[in-house]
């Protein structure tokens, strides 16, 4: 009972703290007025010389530079990588540099990391002699295992200038900084090297982007390399060196440069990197090579390194070693994979254009990714460059690659790590279920996506997690529904319903790592926001040329939320300030009502005609019950039985017309200026049908008003009241809408298809109708249905191997 | 000093796989017209397809086999109850479950007790399995939304109605 009501009290403060901060400029403290459309640039940082008020890089935009040669061994037996590497690192910026900062991401794993030393316990702890135990996984014991039985984070020595001069280093958490023995001037370079080396994680132990993989039943191991070398943390315009920590959520922000890596591992691995290879001809056979050119024009994928081959390495080790040669340019980081139980496919992506012609689209796994791996990993890769650079560029680097390890879905330029497996059955074949295939086809093509954002598009992603996430899994989306719309891709606005209206959130403008919930907030959410800017509020014209705008000016640059905010708006030419304000900046959800619809009519002021209406509209009404009770009973009223004393009254009721009104009407019409005249004809002839339709607001969200009319006829029309009517109230608004006099309405339905994420449909229609719960609506499908089955016979009905499925199968649920 | 002493139950869990999204959503509504609790708990399809793995013996296959989509409904109909404020239990009834598009659904249900204030609610399912399941439940249908987020190590938590 206590603990309910601290967690409430915790999640209570920071939104208070954030509603009060917000109050000085959007709520006041007179009257209920809320300014939902107040705009953001008192919000967005002041524009200057390097972001534009457009949301484009200014004209004295500038990013550092930083070129890395890098030696690495990998030591199978131990686990370890060593590994030596020099840096230049050109300074850009307007600024002198005394002091360098390089992220040690390694450190992470560190005992007295701020990360492992900051990690919570959550659980209801009763002292004994309670009953009730508290909980402790295997897996979290495992990991403390690991993490005690192995010595973790970066070893660094030999920091050195390019003459041999040592530099000075502080360690501070899992960054390092290093002090040049000369100040850096604007525009000039720096060069110094390094030796590092760590103790690689066990991937399924600790939980990581990166790790090893070992396999029992064939002692081999798989390596995933990332984060694996010093990086040179940003610089930038907007926060000079990110010094936030690497907490684990919020993960990193980089500088681009070129690469030139060698890799020395086990002669008989087979190696996955960043980059092009340079030396085939030296760790490839002719044979390999062969194969690899056959590739390149190849209609389906070619293998490389075939099944046979795979398994027959994974046979022996052996102790000789081969040094793989990778060269990048322009990228932002660098990883790799390596294993000697790999296959290898590739196909020729000939993307045509100017920029990179022929991309080479490969994958890399082992038996255990089987024929899942074998049709689709690479075909998904060339599918995701297809589409991503319909909407943003062509793909630019020589290779896009998919490698199965044990990381879940990581990215990384040119080179993505993704998890699916098959699953070995017990008559030897390799199976996988329906849902493991589209995990796998979503998995590579939200991890070659990344290869766009925010590889290429550097948004910073220690900070904003949404910026790549949210982005990437709106375009997954997109790209996913070109592979196979049948398959139910996620990030529709009925998707985030269930998080919008509960009380578990933040802002979407949150720090990685303070993100209470990083799934719906981070991927969710802004996905499914932008899908409705697409389709809702601004087109697809509008949306997809400003998408592509923003995509363009900062492709291999670093753009902050203000300049997508500010160039979506700017290019598409709709403010959108109040979409940012209320999707992105607070916890607010969509729930228009429509409480009522009131009929008009209009007056023709012509008493023949109106007064005849008003005697209609009483006669209209329901008799009285005492009136019609007398009746039943036979009850004679005066009247009838007196019907020789009549008078005046009998014949003319209270709507006769005489002249006195006529002559009045006629004054009416003598009085009224010709345009008057003019229009009150028209109006009366043309006897439309006028309704005042009453919304209010219950959400908070402020968001256009998608109308379904249906009229008499049976027709419906759809009217679409752009968000702006909410500007003077968010809360309660009337709308006049006219129909045809043909077209009077029976009932009319707001965001009837569920485009909005309003999270109450209850509300939604006039007049009420009964939205009936998933129970409900189950139930009585149930009882339609399911009577028919015959359950003895089914249950006998042996189960197939998901490939073999019949479609036919599940076809009854979506019926 | 002398530390309170508390019994800890290990978890037998299988090391976690980083892509499942190892996540649900369950609305707990008080729907006026049948007078009921309705449980509609919503898992990512995915997730249940690795958890009958893990919890069946054999070949399973929860998108196309009834008798495996009942198994699974039942595992979770054993790890959800339903309490009034006072701890009196109230009684959960199967109403059945389905897949749809992306998700897999388990519906139950209970009568609505007289003059309820609140509930208690305790959700462990999957999260036997994988420590890292967050179960989060929506209570509507009572005023102002109420949000139970079952995480490591919660059992019972509470949602108290500010009407009736």
């Amino acid at each position: 009972m206590k603990k309910i009501s601290l967690t409430l009290s915790a999640f209570v403060l920071p939104l208070a703290i954030s509603s009060a901060a917000m109050a000085s400029s959007v709520e006041q403290t007179k009257g209920s007025y809320v300014d939902k459309f107040r705009q953001l640039d008192e919000a967005l940082p002041t524009p200057n010389v390097y972001r534009s008020a457009a949301g484009e890089p200014g004209e004295n935009y500038w990013q550092q530079r930083v070129n890395y040669d890098i030696d690495v061994k990998l030591d199978e037996k131990k686990r370890r990588i060593t590994g030596s590497q020099s840096i230049e690192y050109k300074n850009n910026s307007p600024h002198t540099l005394k002091y360098l900062w390089l992220q040690l991401d390694q450190n992470i794993f560190k005992s007295d990391s701020i990360a492992e030393t900051t990690k919570t316990f959550k659980s209801t702890l009763n002292s004994l002699p309670a009953q009730k135990p508290a909980k402790l996984s295997l897996g979290e014991l495992r990991r403390q295992q690991f993490m005690s039985d192995n010595e973790l984070g970066y070893t660094i020595s030999g920091v050195k200038d390019d003459n041999g001069k040592e530099l000075r280093v502080t360690v501070v958490d899992t960054l390092m900084r290093i002090d040049l023995n000369e100040p850096l001037k604007p525009g000039k370079e720096a060069e110094f090297s390094m030796n590092f080396a760590f103790n690689i994680v066990e991937e399924d132990a600790v939980g990581a982007r990166s790790g090893y993989e070992h396999f029992e039943e064939d002692g081999n191991d798989i390596f995933l390399l990332a984060q694996w070398f010093p990086r040179l943390a940003a610089y930038t315009d907007y926060e000079a060196w990110t010094n936030k920590p690497f907490l684990g959520s919020g993960e990193f922000t980089l500088e681009f440069g070129d690469y030139d890596v060698e890799i020395t591992v086990p002669a008989d691995h087979i190696v996955s990197a960043t980059g092009k290879l340079d030396n085939a001809s030296k760790v490839l056979t002719r044979t390999q090579r062969n194969r690899l050119e056959k590739a390149e024009t190849s209609k389906r994928p070619v293998f490389i390194v075939t099944e046979e081959e795979a398994l027959e390495n994974e046979k022996e080790g052996t102790d000789k070693t081969k040094t793989w040669h990778f060269k990048a340019e322009n990228v932002r980081d660098f990883a790799w994979a390596s294993s000697r139980k790999f296959m290898w496919d590739a196909k020729g992506y000939q993307q045509g254009g100017d920029v990179q012609p022929l991309v080479m689209a490969m994958s890399f796994f082992p038996k255990e990714g089987g024929d899942l791996w074998k049709k689709y990993s690479t075909e998904a890769v060339v599918h995701t460059m297809e589409v991503y650079s319909k909407y943003s560029f062509d793909y630019p680097y020589p290779v896009a690659q998919s490698v199965n390890g044990p990381v879940g879905g990581m990215e990384y330029p040119m080179i993505t790590f993704n998890g699916p497996r098959t699953k070995l059955q017990d008559d030897g074949t390799r199976t996988y279920s329906q849902a493991e295939k589209r995990f796998l086809l979503g998995v590579v093509i939200h991890e070659v996506g990344h290869i766009y954002f925010p590889m290429i598009v550097n948004s910073d992603e220690r900070q904003w997690t949404w910026m790549d996430e949210g982005l990437n899994s709106f375009l997954d989306g997109v790209a996913g529904r070109e592979w196979d719309p049948t398959i139910p891709w996620g990030v529709e606005p009925r998707d985030i319903v269930s998080y919008m209206k509960s009380e578990n959130q933040v802002p979407v403008m949150t720090q990685s790592d303070s993100v209470l919930r990083l799934g719906p907030n981070a991927y969710t959410k802004p996905a499914a926001a932008l899908n409705i800017l697409r389709e809702v509020i601004l087109g697809r014209d509008l949306f997809d040329f400003a998408f592509k705008e923003y995509a363009q000016r900062w492709k291999y640059k670093r753009p902050t939320p203000a300049d997508f905010f500010r160039t979506m708006e700017e290019a598409s030419g709709v403010d959108l300030d109040w979409f940012w304000r209320g999707w992105f900046y607070t916890t607010d959800h969509v729930d228009i009502s429509l409480d009522k619809v009131y009929q008009l009519r209009l007056d023709t002021k012509n008493p023949d005609i109106d007064y005849s209406r008003l005697r209609d509209i009483e006669a209209d009404k329901p008799t009285s019950l005492f009136v019609e009770r007398n009746r039943a009973e036979g009850k004679k009223t005066w009247v009838e039985k007196n019907t020789d004393v009549t008078d005046f009254y009998d014949e003319n009721d209270r709507f006769t017309v005489t002249n006195k009104e006529r002559n009045s009407y006629n004054k009416f019409l003598k009085g009224l200026e010709p345009w008057e005249r003019k229009t009150l004809d028209r109006a009366l002839e043309e006897d439309k049908n006028y309704y005042v339709m009453e919304f209010s607001n219950l959400g908070g969200l402020v968001m256009p008003i998608l109308l379904e009319l249906t009229y008499e006829d049976g027709t419906t029309e759809e009217r679409y009241i752009p968000a702006e009517i909410w500007r003077r109230n968010y809360k309660n608004v009337q709308k006049l809408i006219v129909t045809d006099k043909n077209k009077p309405l029976v009932s009319v339905t707001v965001d009837p298809r569920w485009e909005t994420a309003d999270v109450d449909v209850e509300n939604n229609n006039y007049p009420r109708r009964i939205i009936p719960s998933r129970i409900e609506v189950f139930k009585k499908e149930k009882s339609k249905a399911k009577v028919s089955r015959d359950i003895m016979q089914d249950i006998k009905t042996e189960l197939k191997t998901d490939e073999k499925k019949d479609e036919k199968d599940d076809g009854e649920e979506q019926q | 000093m002398r530390f309170l002493l508390v019994i800890v139950c290990l978890l037998v869990a299988a090391p976690s796989m980083a892509h499942q999204l190892k996540s649900s959503v369950t609305t707990v509504l008080f729907n006026k017209r049948t007078s009921n609790i309705e449980l509609m708990h919503r898992f990512y399809l995915h997730d249940t397809e690795h958890a009958v793995g893990k919890l069946f013996e054999g070949k399973v296959d929860i998108i196309s086999n009834k008798v495996d989509q009942q198994r699974f409904a039942k595992y979770v109909e054993s790890h959800v109850a339903l309490k009034t404020l006072s701890g009196e239990t109230l009684k959960l009834n199967s109403v059945g479950a389905q897949v749809d598009g992306k998700f897999f659904w388990v519906y139950q249900e209970a009568a609505i007790p007289k003059g309820i204030k609140g509930i208690k609610m305790s959700n462990g399912a999957l999260r036997d399995l994988w420590p890292s399941q967050v179960n989060m439940v929506n209570v509507e249908g009572k005023g102002k939304i109420k949000t139970l987020n079952f995480s490591q190590d919660d059992t019972w938590l509470e949602a108290r109605f500010e009407q009736n």
